[in-house]
């Protein structure tokens, strides 16, 4: 299975050179669902606030892309971004159209950190309600257009 | 059956001719991008590294392992691009000894 053994590598690596600053690994028990914690340092709008990425793999990974999303459960909330629908589905070219399979688990992580750390008002996607309601479970079934002007 | 190893000598060593300046002494050398196995070690889908899983050059100078780039050329997703720069993939024509001429 070509994703196990990219993703031990993957592990290894975090184990032995540890993760970047406010990225912590909460449980990766198998290679199959990957659990991270988040915080964004410094001073921005959610400052203080803590949340969590769940990752899903496939056999394909990484040539097909991790279905990544925020945790929405009793401890967790999704981050209040203009792209991530409260449900915990995220947005961004790089988990669709823009993976590349040289992107690992920390890059991925990394480049949602700094999304939020952009973030200068605290707002739900346009349609946010509409959304949630028919979401599919796993966000890679979604055809996200990414910000585009048309309704 | 359990095999013991008791010595062993080695008589010759190869490494791909990546055209990068020098290996960097981490002992580990250069590894795929896409599978992250050391170029000289086989994509996932072989068992023996060499010549049947040789390496592919980009003209934008990246290296894989064919059988990883081709996996990822394969797909929509991949739009046909090169996955460091996204880049349109143009196989290098490989320069094999470059000194030897017509």
């Amino acid at each position: 299975m070509t994703s196990t053994r990219r993703l031990q590598k993957e592990l290894m690596d975090i184990q032995t050179n540890g993760t970047p600053v406010g990225i912590k690994l909460l449980s990766a028990d198998d290679f199959q669902t990957w659990y991270f914690s988040i915080e964004v340092l410094g001073e921005t709008v959610f400052a203080g606030e803590q949340f969590a990425l769940k990752f899903r793999f496939d056999q394909q990974y990484p040539i097909s892309s991790p279905a990544v999303q925020f945790v929405v459960d009793d401890k967790y909330k999704a981050p209040e971004h203009p792209h991530v629908y409260s449900n915990g589905h995220i947005c961004a070219s790089i988990l669709g159209s823009e993976w590349s399979p040289v992107l690992t688990v920390i890059a991925v992580c990394v480049t949602l950190q700094s999304m939020l750390a952009s973030c200068k008002k605290k707002e739900r996607p346009v349609g946010n309600d509409r959304y949630v309601l028919h979401a599919p479970d796993n966000p890679k079934k979604t055809r996200f257009e990414y910000h585009d002007d048309t309704v | 059956m359990k095999i013991m190893v008791r010595e062993w000598h080695a008589i010759a060593q190869w490494r791909w001719d990546t055209g990068a300046a020098d290996v960097d002494d981490d002992g580990e050398g250069d590894v795929c991008g896409i599978c992250r196995v050391p170029y000289e070690g086989c994509c996932p889908s072989c068992k023996m590294p060499g010549d049947d899983c040789p390496l592919i050059w980009g003209e934008c100078s990246h290296v894989f392992h064919m059988h990883c780039l081709l996996q990822w050329i394969g797909t929509a997703a991949s739009k046909q691009q090169c996955p460091m720069d996204r880049r349109p993939w143009v196989t290098a024509e490989r320069k094999v000894n470059a000194t030897t001429g017509r």
